[in-house]
């Protein structure tokens, strides 16, 4: 589903990320962890074109990255995601189901099923500037949801949300799995990633130190944060 | 999905860049202002005018002055492109949505496009709602018809796109108001040297700057073809306003204005695309 060949990407001298190299399959949860300025959002950048690698190879589906084309069944939830102030989030998700082609009545009937998933209702009418970070958080997840994609690229997912707020994403993330979507997940809540993911791989200073099932790297009697702490810490 | 039945992403972009721009405040006040003031001016038309002591006929004053209107009408609508277009990126980057549409299948020029398409559309029909408005004026008040002032407000959009993609370009190189200022800047320097070329085909003034005989004549070689190449909105205005006249023999006057701003639309479009293709997403 997604490959990374000797990805390299430079800003001038700093290297951002190095000659990094892994692949998630279908139906995977994945998860792509590492310490703030490890490198993480540049892959999943990387991953959605937003910016180009200085040398290497991304590719979904086996499509390269610079084709918009290999975004087609794609859903994307930023971290820090925004929503324009001036829409409610009743019509952010409508433009995001007519950018995806979807005619009035099926966009409408759609979006319905998303604010129900994302237990908006009867808050989807009111614009986006009065929404709390977690509101904003969740309509961002509706947009990423939307078209029901194969793969979800999700940075961040949880930022901003409260304790309940987070286990109903998780609940929704673990449902979207069992459907067989595959997801790969971008986070610093590892009690989240070790109850989700399937797989983890941990980068430091734009590394890749590992890529492997969670359970094969976990010791036992430790937990995913004993095993990033000790990774990253050298 | 009924793929065929959608609009392609690019003229819906352009819808929500419309709507989005529409439901700003300070633009529905910016175009009341506007509005107000173009509606104000129909004060003008009653006035007495006299050339040599002469007493001009209505018909006279109401192409004269609607002339003059188009033009200020023309000069304006293209400050207020400018000031739609130069923060149109930064804020979709802010809010998310550049990042938002981007990560869906949509090429990067099908976005600008969408941006820039949007954009002139809206400060096409701000223009032409204005030029309407005198249009109507002088049509049912002053029951002056002017079939070619319609057309004429159509063929000055052309001057909107360039305002529009020069902008754009800029705003992607430079902060929002260097961008803006420049393109304003050009559009000066273009006004101020039409207006001395003008001014220097006149009879008097040939008069005035004739050297005297044996002196050298500076060569102003290299500032013709500056001045030659240089963008020509006042000219397509003016190519625009010779519609307006009602007598024929007018013409349409000579087209290189029109093909100057339509190349410079093509190459600073075709920047505008290759600079954004290689721009960073946030």
């Amino acid at each position: 589903m997604i490959e990374l060949k000797n990805v390299t990407k430079r800003y001038d001298s700093l290297t951002v990320v190095d000659d990094v190299s892994f692949t998630v399959k279908a139906g995977e949860c994945f998860a792509l962890l590492g310490p703030n300025g490890a490198g993480k959002t540049t892959i999943v950048k990387m991953l959605l074109n937003f910016t180009r690698p200085t040398s290497g190879s991304l590719s979904i589906n086996g499509i390269s990255s610079s084709q918009a084309e290999c975004r087609q069944a794609v859903g994307y939830l930023a971290e820090n995601h925004h929503i324009p102030p001036s829409l409610s989030g009743w019509h952010y998700l409508l433009r995001c189901a007519e950018l995806l082609d979807m005619n009035q009545s099926e966009a409408i009937d759609h979006c319905r099923h998303i604010v129900e998933l994302i237990g908006m209702q009867g808050r989807e009418h009111t614009k986006a500037g009065t929404y709390s970070k977690g509101m904003v958080q969740r309509f961002g997840l509706g947009a990423a949801l939307m078209g029901e994609p194969k793969l979800l690229i999700l940075d961040e997912p949880t930022s901003g949300l409260d304790p309940i707020g987070i286990r109903e994403i998780r609940q929704l993330l673990e449902s979207l799995k069992d459907q067989g979507m595959t997801i790969f997940l971008n986070s610093h809540l590892l009690s989240e990633v070790e109850k989700i993911c399937d797989t983890a791989a941990i980068i430091n200073r734009g590394k890749l130190l590992v890529k492997e099932n969670i359970s094969a790297i976990v010791r036992d009697g430790e937990t995913l944060e004993d095993l990033f702490v000790r990774l990253v810490r050298g | 999905m009924e793929t065929s039945k959608a609009l392609p992403p690019m003229t819906r972009i352009a819808k929500y860049t419309l709507i989005d721009e529409v439901q700003q405040r300070s633009f529905v006040v910016m175009f009341v202002i506007c509005a107000i003031c173009v509606f104000l001016v129909r004060g003008c038309y009653h006035g007495n005018y006299m050339v040599n002591g002469q007493a001009l006929d209505t018909g006279t004053i109401v192409r004269t002055l609607s002339k003059a209107i188009f033009h200020v009408i023309s000069s304006g609508v293209m400050v207020i492109a400018a000031l739609l277009s130069m923060r149109i990126f930064r804020r979709d980057r802010d809010e998310g949505t550049q990042s938002c549409v981007l990560s869906k299948p949509i090429e990067r020029w099908q976005y600008v496009m969408g941006k820039l398409l949007g954009l002139w559309v809206l400060s096409a029909l701000f223009m032409f709602i204005l030029h309407s408005i005198v249009f109507l004026i002088t049509s049912i008040n002053l029951k002056v018809f002017i079939p070619g002032y319609l057309a004429a407000s159509l063929l000055c959009t052309i001057n909107l796109l360039f305002v529009v993609i020069a902008v754009l370009l800029l705003s992607l190189l430079m902060p929002d108001i260097v961008a803006f200022l420049c393109v304003l800047g050009i559009g000066i320097v273009g006004f101020v040297a039409d207006g001395i070329a003008a001014a220097s085909h006149s009879q008097i003034v040939q008069a005035i700057v004739q050297q005297p005989a044996g002196q050298p004549q500076s060569d102003l070689t290299w500032w013709k073809v500056v001045y030659v190449l240089w963008p020509k909105l006042l000219g397509v205005q003016q190519l625009a306003a010779s519609l307006i006249e009602s007598d024929a023999s007018h013409g349409f006057g000579p087209i290189y204005p029109l093909i100057n701003i339509l190349a410079y639309c093509l190459i600073l479009g075709l920047l505008l695309f290759k600079r954004f293709r290689a721009e960073d997403i946030v």
